[in-house]
């Protein structure tokens, strides 16, 4: 349970900062698109240096989460999926403003549309599920 | 209402602001819960809630065997905070606005709902076949230094921008 509080409480943070920053405004991530506003685009960038650097610190003190277990970093596996998928899901992002985290910050701010985006997105995670139980070339 | 208020819950945060917040999620979610920064999964584990009794092989992978787990709480708490951003900084609670889109495109309601759906669908179909979206790959993977992950980010943002500009030649005259 002290699991579950945890990450609603660190998935608040999560939806609070996106929501602030204005990751979830249509028209930052569309600006951030045509090269008018890259304020997101430095927002991930940053994010990106900063984890990285918080990584190199937790390895460097031994690796180990805060109960002691080894801390178990998965790396997903480099194949053409990633270029395949990454071209579908560009598309998706471009055309609906949001991606999979932001979408649920617009949910909670009211934006009726982002219904529509979350809906489609369990649709395709859905579709994916059915596709790969024929494709295995699917699963990566 | 003080300056302090104003810039916590009413300003835009600078990018910098956001991006040291969401960027120390990465090593904090890992210390304290051994788990990765990621939300694309966590439609998975919705579908099981929804439809328990699937058949289907990947949805009864070991990643969504327990559909009240973590990942659903992660995922509501996505929701939650910014629901209470929303409220703090005193938007309305529901608006159908969609910033520029809804400046420029008078379809129907049920067109533009369409429409978002669509997109969604992209997502949650590009972000399995990718293996991840913006938070689990480009965020959470590039800070790891995956390779795979900088080839989907690549792609991400290359087909972000074709798409963002057909939408502006196409939906919005070119303009904005």
């Amino acid at each position: 349970m002290g699991n579950k509080l945890g990450l609603l409480v660190w998935g608040a943070v999560f939806g609070f900062t996106l929501s602030r920053t204005g990751a979830s405004e249509y028209d930052l991530i569309h600006r951030m698109f045509t090269g008018e506003d890259l304020s997101l685009a430095f927002l991930m960038v940053t994010a990106i240096v900063v984890g990285a650097i918080g990584m190199r610190v937790l390895r460097s003190r031994g690796n180990r989460t805060v109960h002691g277990d080894l801390v178990f970093v998965k790396q997903k596996p480099l194949s053409p999926l990633n270029a395949f998928g990454g071209a579908l899901f560009g598309v998706g992002w471009g055309l609906s403003g949001a991606c999979p985290g932001t979408v649920l910050a617009q949910l909670g701010e009211g934006k009726l549309l982002a219904v529509c985006t979350v809906l489609g997105l369990l649709a395709g995670t859905y579709l994916y599920a059915a596709l790969v139980e024929r494709w295995k070339w699917l699963k990566a | 209402m003080t300056d302090v208020y104003r810039a916590l819950f009413v300003e835009r945060w600078p990018w910098w602001a956001g991006g040291v917040v969401i960027g120390l999620l990465v090593p904090l979610l890992y210390w304290l819960h051994n788990t990765a920064l990621g939300a694309s999964t966590g439609y998975g584990t919705l579908i099981k809630v929804v439809r328990p009794g699937t058949k289907l092989k990947w949805l009864n992978s070991a990643t969504f065997a327990d559909r009240w787990g973590w990942r659903l709480f992660f995922v509501g708490g996505i929701v939650l905070g910014a629901f209470i951003a929303g409220r703090l900084g005193g938007r309305p609670p529901v608006t159908a606005e969609m910033g520029l889109f809804s400046a420029y495109v008078d379809w129907p309601a049920a067109l533009k709902g369409l429409f978002f759906f669509a997109g969604g669908g992209l997502l949650g179909l590009g972000a399995r076949i990718a293996g991840g979206c913006t938070s689990g790959h480009s965020i959470h993977g590039i800070a790891n230094l995956h390779l795979s992950s900088v080839v989907a980010t690549v792609f991400f943002l290359a087909f972000g921008v074709l798409a963002t500009w057909w939408v502006r030649m196409m939906l919005f005259g070119g303009g904005s």
